[in-house]
């Protein structure tokens, strides 16, 4: 499956594909201008931290939040091998938020749902990839690391 | 190959996913006490706070079982096991034979011998007829003994019902093998904000009443009521075990290996009813918890269909939800002292940051992550979960792991010092990123 990647040197942490996520995937009225002021305030699903470099979601070949959800919410998409939440039945546990490796999966305690990067599943193309000003986030092939020895 | 499985929960429904993930063909006979398939335990306290109805409690589609090609038996019990024939008796008074078996028989909620406790209007919260039973009870006035888990959960569902809720913990603290004082006071508060009486220190002596219980009796008080739920914890089902002449462990759970297979051959266990090897605590264990019932499921079903995969073994890992208005995440040990020592030069450590809102606090062994607490802040517990499980060295980087900004990326020198542990590609694409 293709997964999102960071050219580091090209990342300037300028936060572009944050503020582009939390506009035009979280908030509901879908202008910046109007998000800002949204309340619950919209979360983006990509994380621009540290040493700028963004980070999204993995969509694990075995992922941990898969096993840990207790009602099927987090499901795969057979299709696309994306991972997402089904929103409307979330009971908020947080137990996905308790396994995820990478910390991208937020416990949203005023939506009460667990939100995260389904990579603009229903989109085509993942708006952090698009917005780059410097084209730092690709989606390319995901290699097989198993096989290759260390 | 015949396969049999005995449970009906997590643990069975994930073998029942990786068996048909390497064997499309074979028969699965599936045998659960329950007569509801496919729900979801842990979703009962909201069944009983009426926030999700019967169908909303299910995990997986009611279809499941055609599409997986499984013969379930619901509300059969599996009465004998005869592991040199291999073959199970059940409750249908039919013989079944099988190649391989798992039992998933899960945990059966302990009821205290307290005088006056089969009273009508007491209740333990663990099958749907449990749920059922406490959802159909009338009353303004409920006691809850016990503050684990399912305890605090069942106290606030009765609370939104708008029943008045007393919790009863014998103990000094509120999920007192989830959290620390300091973290157990921080939840405690939340739960009283709710309306909730919270009495810890104190135990139940004996239900009054006649026929229906009329109130609970401690050392110092009479506690006035309706309805009781029972939540003083879970003991593993072992019974067939047992019976089987499989080897229990010390707390009486059925011991595996690390494939999960019971003393005996071709018989395997996972989930609550499994004794395995506790990674955090350095011995063999019972953590009755969903995410490891699920994990000990798939491998024992990948083991069982003929792939040999190893167990890398478990820890505790509790979430209590939006329950109480904040985030709250334990996992592992809560004090150091009980982890197994193996050496008197077995080094612990506890860390702990605490502000207004929040507390953090790490536990180590030898440098070593073996447990944490995030109240408040709990987002990136899951990179504390994958230190604990893969037992890497950490103690040079405390600043940064307790910090508030702490992120995946932080880890990269970490997970690269022991690249060998994290081959999975999720962490290797990361890792070619140079940073």
């Amino acid at each position: 499956m293709k997964v999102l990647m960071v050219d580091k040197e090209k990342c300037t942490g300028c936060h572009q594909c944050e503020l582009w996520c939390g506009t035009e995937i979280a908030s509901t009225s879908k202008e910046l201008a109007r998000a800002i002021n949204e309340e619950p305030q919209p979360v983006s699903r990509v994380y621009v931290e540290g040493k700028p470099f963004a980070l999204q979601c993995r969509h694990c070949e075995s992922a941990p939040c898969l096993d840990a959800c207790p009602n099927g919410t987090m499901r795969r998409d057979p299709e696309t091998g994306l991972i997402y939440v089904n929103e409307p039945t979330c009971i908020a546990c947080w137990m996905c938020v308790m396994v995820c490796p990478f910390g991208i999966i937020n416990p949203s305690s005023s939506l009460k749902v667990a939100i995260k990067c389904d990579r603009c599943r229903s989109m085509g193309y993942p708006i952090c990839a698009e917005v780059c000003p410097t084209g730092a986030i690709s989606l390319v092939e995901r290699k097989d690391y198993r096989k290759k020895k260390f | 190959m015949r396969y049999i499985i005995v449970g009906g929960s997590a643990a069975a429904i994930s073998a029942v996913e990786s068996i048909r993930s390497l064997d499309h063909e074979s028969r699965i006979d599936l045998f659960s006490d329950e007569e509801t398939p496919l729900f979801s335990r842990v979703l009962l306290p909201y069944y009983v706070a009426e926030e999700l109805s019967k169908p909303l409690l299910n995990f997986r589609t009611s279809d499941f079982f055609d599409e997986k090609m499984v013969t379930p038996h619901m509300g059969v019990k599996v009465t004998y096991v005869n592991p040199k024939d291999k073959t199970i008796k059940a409750a249908d008074g039919k013989e079944y034979a099988f190649d391989k078996l798992l039992l998933a028989t899960g945990g059966k909620a302990i009821v205290p011998p307290i005088p006056g406790i089969d009273k009508e209007g007491i209740s333990t919260l663990k099958t749907m007829a449990d749920a059922e039973k406490i959802l159909n009870m009338k009353g303004k006035r409920a006691v809850v003994i016990g503050a684990g888990s399912i305890g605090v959960e069942a106290c606030i569902s009765l609370t939104r019902r708008g029943i008045k809720a007393t919790l009863l913990e014998q103990l000094g603290q509120v999920m007192p093998t989830v959290f620390d004082a300091e973290a157990a006071a921080i939840v405690q508060q939340r739960i009283e904000d709710l309306g909730i009486e919270v009495i810890t220190g104190e135990k139940a002596l004996k239900f009054t009443g006649g026929k229906h219980v009329r109130s609970v009796v401690t050392d110092t008080r009479e506690l006035p009521c309706d309805m009781v739920v029972l939540s003083v914890g879970v003991r593993p089902a072992s019974e067939l075990a047992l019976q089987a002449g499989l080897t229990l462990g010390d707390m009486k759970g059925i011991r595996v290996d690390d494939c999960l297979m019971t003393s005996a051959q071709d018989i395997y266990a996972a989930g609550d009813v499994a004794e395995t090897y506790d990674i955090a605590r350095n011995t063999y264990f019972l953590n009755a918890i969903w995410p490891c019932a699920f994990e000990q499921g798939n491998i024992a079903g990948l083991n069982m269909a003929g792939q040999k995969t190893l167990y890398p073994g478990s820890y505790r890992r509790n979430s209590i939800g939006n329950f109480i208005g904040i985030p709250a995440i334990s996992m592992g040990v809560t004090h150091s002292d009980a982890c197994a020592i193996q050496s008197d030069e077995d080094e612990f450590r506890e860390i702990r940051v605490r502000t207004k809102d929040s507390y953090k606090k790490l536990i180590l062994k030898n440098g070593k992550i073996v447990g944490a607490i995030l109240v408040g802040q709990t987002q990136k517990a899951g990179l504390m979960s994958i230190l604990l499980r893969k037992q890497v060295y950490v103690a040079d980087s405390i600043p940064m792991l307790m910090s508030d900004r702490l992120s995946f990326m932080d880890l990269l020198p970490i997970l690269r010092r022991n690249a060998d542990q994290f081959s999975e590609p999720e962490y290797k694409e990361l890792m070619d990123t140079g940073l």
